[in-house]
């Protein structure tokens, strides 16, 4: 079970609308209360009264009157003034668990701005979704409905169960005595519905994630024609859902029905036992009146006590939910320091025997219902080593290329230097200071990072290349627009720059994307620059001027340049082919192609395209072109 | 970084018993739950309403006169009455459960049907986050409908009628007496009605809001580490975040309102029965006893029995005014949630779709015109011809409407003027599934979706066996590449895809394709992101699975698409020309421009 800290921080921030509306509550309860007494002591002047039917005096009656009108009167002073205090208690508590909801949620979005990215691969984004807004609706009722009720509840008790047995108090304990087994009984409920709710938002949440996989693979489901399977397997998931939700509910169903029989089980006893003894005089009809409505007054929260103790649970189970996220470590987190934070300098970078190995999955820290079970302990379920022993010396101002097949660990690298993978210390070194001992904040100044799959926001061009500096100039945002080749496609744009992007604007074709992630990066003033495959989409002629401004940018920095295609790193000071996670071959692409092996071989494959094109220039005519 | 949201006011009564209407139609095939519930809630009720009526007696005949004899039976008929009650509220209670979850299923269902039938252009500007919002979150709202809904309002309903007549019976001054509350409650709800629904109005629009902000923020949340935009992504969160408590404090405050006037109302009303039932009580004791029995006069049982059953008219009328609150929280969802079902962005489907016959694979494009913003044309009077088992290429700059070809050809959108024919039927004509059965493409964003390798390949195609998808992908050579993952081909694809290489998720995406055979294959720019070996490879496979097959290749280096039958090349949305490579580049145009700027040697 998760820490209850962070709720209980945040409930304590609310402390005095808590405080302010448990005695609200206590007041209106108190009052409420007093009701029946006022009723039953008009009741009771009657009864006695209609003993003597008809052979009662005038002054007698307007004596009956009297008493009758009075207790008419202390019932309205008494609903006047529980008003206001009713509407009290219910906007500070009520008000409070919007509050606390609202707090906890920014909490859990706190925690998701320094989770690092690993988290979000493991947990997908429609998982997350459905914890943070659906569980909190559950939390929602726990810190606010479920608190009420509960402190109108002990009130209740703590008021009427005193009364009751200063009127009667053979008859009052006898009244009260199923009451703890059944609290007892209604506990074993409790941890059954609490548990079966967790399972129940889990389902909520896998249907989440597959709305969110169905709607952002709409295109693919769509050119394939699987809508039929595609639903299929959401129906699956919301069956579930259902089912958990019917256990929930026959669960809860069980727990209210046996709280209804404990306060039908008491009444029935004080009408059973109390009835004969008001017959025989032993008891007055005003104590029995009393005992009966004190025990009514006792049977409505009982019977709501089912409820409220199933929402309760509920609660916290999403609670328990939210509270997974809060406890998740970030895998990437500044260093504890005591000293001054190191700077980056030049930018110098020294690999020395980097190897990075990910933990078996089931030793992942996953969010519960994120690690598919028949996974744990499968073939996959094992370490892998992504990096091996890569040592390396790239001088500040140098490119390095990477080359190397699909999946040999170019990105992975690439997302090491740009610190959004974790690595052990004393393997990297960003101006001879290991780059773990930077604050992360400090290496991202200094990085500029552009991911091989651009991720558009939700806003115009030009506040999407202003990303990493929402305040640059116009100018410059126009001229890193130019640089990454952009400027061709501004007309095909409806507004040019200000037109707006991604979800609730244009899609851009996939070069363009890459292109804008790319100006992204030019208005920032980087000392280290790393692209990942980063003009894959974009055509070569284009990608060629691309790399043309490049260079100069490039010049100043110390650049890592991954790619498929050799000809964007030939220029490169370095060249390193990664296998399997390890260098296998490193120079300049001169000594590479001397050295003869993969590169060289990759080269002459790539070159016999340009070779037949340079043949079909020589068959041409001569001429200028046009 | 999100937009501003509609907050609507909802329209009046008559759209809620439209709702309601729609809503019906979707608890209608689990009516018999509803109904079964509705009988066990009234035989509760009555087993309640007998109570007070026992008490009344208990009081009347055998403590008041005291009177022992009978008393048993009577007090053993309470407890029946009581027992009765509870078996039957519980039974009730889960019956409506069922029902409920019954008709959540359904509109869940009904929901995602539509969303898979939506035109792409809807999904081009409606934010994911709220979509999802609307499957997840906003059904769950009418949970509360059902659970707390129809059929306990229903009931309620007649319980109160039920009361009013035992209660005229008793005693019809007191009755009338106490009754003149009830048009108060009347207008205080109306009045409150507006306000509740606006509120609920309001906090739905910003919950869309926050969801696809949150939405939105999770997914480029590597990014906005990498830029350092942290502070102001918390700034703005907050801002949605804030906003929808604000909305939900002010449900919070009418809500109050509505229950402390009940309330209030429903204490008056005992003071009403005290003092003016005490008066009539009174009166009758001056008379003599028969008379007081003859003109039925109100004793103090009458009075007892009336209290109790204010009680329990106050009980629902109370709890009315609660649910009513839910209820508007629901019907505000439902009407989000049916707005979405309203959305007629569905490209038409042909009623009576033309068979087409076998396969040959043969695309015309005549006239065509097109632009996601029709105002902006990305392809301008395009005409062109791919001859069945002809392989052709389109090249252009980024951004000369590629693409879009490929997104006309399997009609994700239609097209504005001029029409595009396969194997010489209207794409508009096909049914769309068989169409899409008849178009492969291998699309430029590769999407993968959880499962494993084969489970994507074979993806939603029981027809294709498991061998049958290990051929295609061994053709691909994708055996090679498995045989890397600890997994192999029942390797986990995880969010995405992110624990594969962008090549490794090009192959699969390709190897989906060939597992259909499909008479036309589209391959989007496949290939960028495969290493040239395995692009060798790759282009070798193609070769022999693509033998009599229709294809058309966008490729950016025109190294992979040299021995295509044909070039077409594109130009700010315009064929500018076509042919041979060697013809093309014999006309030193477009395409030799483009080619020597490829091959050209770098200075």
């Amino acid at each position: 079970m998760p820490s209850k800290r962070p709720l209980l921080e945040i409930l304590h921030r609310y402390r005095w609308r808590y405080a302010l509306g448990a005695v609200c509550v206590v007041a209106t309860t108190a009052l409420r209360l007093t009701i029946p007494r006022f009723l039953w002591s008009g009741l009771d002047a009657l009864s006695v009264a209609q003993h003597a039917q008809g052979t009662l005096s005038a002054a007698e009656l307007s004596r009956l009157e009297g008493v009758v009108a009075r207790a008419a009167l202390w019932i309205v002073l008494a609903a006047l003034l529980q008003a206001p205090v009713r509407t009290a208690s219910r906007l500070a508590v009520l008000g409070a668990s919007r509050r606390v909801a609202h707090d906890l949620l920014q909490r859990v979005f706190d925690v998701l701005l320094r989770l690092s990215p690993s988290f979000f691969l493991r947990n997908p984004t429609g998982q997350l979704m459905s914890r943070c807004i659906n569980d909190r609706n559950f939390v929602r009722g726990l810190s606010g409905p479920v608190f009420m009720y509960m402190a109108e509840t002990i009130t209740l008790y703590a008021i009427a169960v005193p009364l009751l047995l200063s009127i009667d108090a053979r008859l009052g304990g006898l009244a009260l005595l199923p009451y703890p087994v059944f609290l007892v009984l209604a506990r074993v409920i409790a941890r059954g519905i609490q548990e079966e709710a967790r399972l129940a938002q889990e389902a909520l949440s896998d249907v989440s994630e597959k709305v969110d996989e169905s709607l952002s693979g709409e295109l693919v489901i769509k050119t394939l024609a699987i809508e039929d399977s595609d639903y299929a397997r959401f129906d699956e998931r919301c069956r579930a859902y259902r089912r958990h939700n019917l256990r929930v509910a026959w669960l809860r169903a069980l727990l209210t029905g046996s709280m209804m029989a404990l306060a039908g089980l008491s009444t029935t006893l004080v009408v059973w036992i109390g009835g004969p003894r008001v017959v025989r005089g032993e008891m007055s009809i005003e104590d029995f009146g009393l005992l009966l409505t004190y025990l009514a007054w006792l049977a409505g929260p009982t019977r709501t006590l089912g409820f409220v103790i199933s929402s309760m649970r509920r609660g916290l189970a999403a609670y328990g939910r939210i509270a997974e996220i809060l406890e998740a470590e970030p895998e990437l987190a500044d260093p504890p320091r005591v000293g001054p934070a190191p700077t980056v300098g030049a930018g110098a970078l020294s690999l020395r025997g980097l190897t990075l190995t990910y933990p078996p999955l089931s030793e992942q820290p996953h969010l519960s219902g994120s690690l598919p079970e028949h996974l744990v302990g499968s073939a996959q379920d094992r370490p892998r080593t992504v990096l091996r022993d890569v040592t390396l010396e790239v001088p500040a101002g140098t490119t390095l290329g990477v080359v190397g097949h699909t999946g040999a660990g170019k990105t992975t690298l690439a997302r090491v230097l740009a610190r959004q993978l974790a690595i052990e210390p004393g393997q990297v070194f960003l101006d001879d200071v290991d780059l773990c001992d930077y604050d992360l904040a400090e290496v991202r100044r200094h990085t500029g990072f552009v991911p091989q799959e651009a991720f558009l926001f939700s806003a115009t061009l030009a506040e999407n290349v202003a990303l990493g500096r929402p305040d640059a100039p116009r100018e410059e945002v126009a001229a890193a627009v130019r640089a990454a080749q952009l400027q061709q496609d501004l007309d095909q744009l409806p507004q040019g720059l200000d037109t707006l992007l991604g979800e609730r604007g244009v899609n851009l074709s996939g070069g363009q994307r890459q292109r804008t992630a790319l100006a992204r990066v030019l208005l920032l003033d980087p000392r280290l620059l790393i692209l990942d495959d980063t003009l894959s989409a974009v055509d070569p002629p284009t990608a060629d001027a691309i790399l043309a401004h490049l260079r100069p940018f490039a010049a100043r920095r110390t650049t890592l340049l991954v790619a498929h295609r050799l000809s964007t790193v030939r220029h490169a000071e370095q060249i390193v082919v990664l296998e399997d996670g390890a260098v296998v071959e490193r120079g300049t692409h001169a000594q590479l192609l001397a050295l003869g092996g993969r590169y060289a071989d990759t080269w002459r494959s790539q070159e016999d395209g340009a070779a037949q094109a340079r043949r079909a220039r020589e068959l041409e005519p001569r001429g200028e072109p046009s | 970084m999100s937009g501003p949201d509609r907050e609507r006011r909802e329209g009046g009564l008559r759209d809620d018993a439209r709702l309601a209407v729609r809503l019906w139609h979707f608890v209608r095939p689990h009516q018999a739950w509803l109904w079964g519930s509705l009988v066990l809630l009234l035989l509760a009720s009555a087993a309640g309403l007998a109570q007070p009526w026992l008490l009344r007696l208990v009081l009347d005949q055998h403590l008041a006169p005291g009177k022992l004899e009978g008393l048993g039976a009577l007090v053993a008929t309470f407890v029946g009455a009581l027992v009765l009650e509870l078996v039957l509220r519980s039974a009730q209670g889960l019956l409506l459960e069922v029902a409920g979850q019954n008709a959540l299923l359904d509109l869940r269902r009904a929901v995602f049907r539509h969303l898979q039938r939506l035109a792409t252009a809807f999904f081009d500007r409606t934010p994911t986050g709220k979509l999802i919002g609307r499957v997840t979150t906003d059904v769950e709202a009418l949970q509360e409908l059902f659970a707390s809904g129809v059929v306990t309002i229903l009931a309620d309903l007649l319980t109160l009628t039920a009361i009013v007549g035992i209660l005229l019976w008793m005693s019809w001054q007191l009755t009338l007496v106490t009754l003149l509350v009830v048009p108060v409650l009347l207008a205080v709800t109306i009045f409150i009605r507006r306000h509740v629904r606006d509120a609920y109005g309001v906090m739905i629009g910003r919950r869309s809001r926050l969801n696809a902000s949150l939405h939105e923020k999770s997914s480029g949340m590597s990014l906005i580490q990498a830029f350092r935009r942290e502070a102001d992504m918390r700034a703005d969160f907050g801002e949605d975040n804030a906003g929808l408590r604000d909305a939900e404090l002010r449900t919070v405050l009418w809500e109050s309102v509505l229950s402390t006037a009940t309330d209030l109302l429903s204490s008056l009303t005992s003071a009403l029965i005290v003092w003016y039932g005490g008066g009539l009580a009174i009166e009758a004791l001056g008379l003599e006893q028969a008379a007081a029995e003859l003109r039925g006069a109100v004793t103090v049982g009458v009075l007892f029995a009336f209290l109790q059953y204010m009680d329990r008219f106050f009980g629902p009328l109370n709890d009315l005014s609660l649910k009513y609150t839910v209820m508007q929280s629901a019907l505000t969802a439902a009407s989000r949630i049916f707005e979405l079902l309203d959305q007629d962005q569905v490209l038409p489907e042909a009623a009576q779709p033309v068979d087409p016959g076998p396969p040959r694979g043969e695309i015309r494009f005549e006239g065509v015109t097109f632009g996601y913003d029709p105002a902006q044309p990305v392809l301008r009077e395009l005409s062109f011809r791919v001859r069945p088992g002809e392989s052709v290429a389109i090249v252009g700059a980024t951004g000369a409407g590629k693409t879009t070809i490929l997104k006309l050809l399997s009609r994700l959108y239609d097209v504005q003027t001029g029409r595009i024919l396969l194997d010489g039927v209207d794409l508009r004509e096909y049914a769309l599934h068989d169409l899409r059965r008849r178009v492969g493409i291998v699309p430029q964003d590769v999407f993968l979706f959880r499962g494993d390798v084969l489970e994507n390949i074979r993806l939603g195609h029981p027809e294709v066996s498991e061998e049958e998808a290990r051929a295609a992908a061994d053709q691909l050579h994708l055996d090679e590449v498995v045989a890397r993952l600890p997994g192999g081909y029942r390797e986990l694809v995880r969010e995405r895809g992110a624990n594969l290489s962008a090549g490794e998720r090009q192959l699969i995406a390709f190897a989906r394709v060939l597992a259909l055979e499909p008479g036309v294959l589209a391959l989007d720019e496949a290939t960028s992101n495969v290493d040239t070996r395995l692009e060798e490879l790759l282009q070798e496979a193609v070769a022999t699975v693509m033998g009599g097959r229709t294809s058309l290749v966008i490729a950016h280096r025109l190294s992979t698409i040299r021995d295509v039958d044909r070039i077409l090349v594109f130009a700010k949305g315009r064929l500018v020309e076509e042919g041979s490579h060697d013809e093309l580049l014999a006309r030193r145009g477009a395409y030799w421009r483009l080619h020597s700027m490829q091959f050209s040697e770098p200075a």
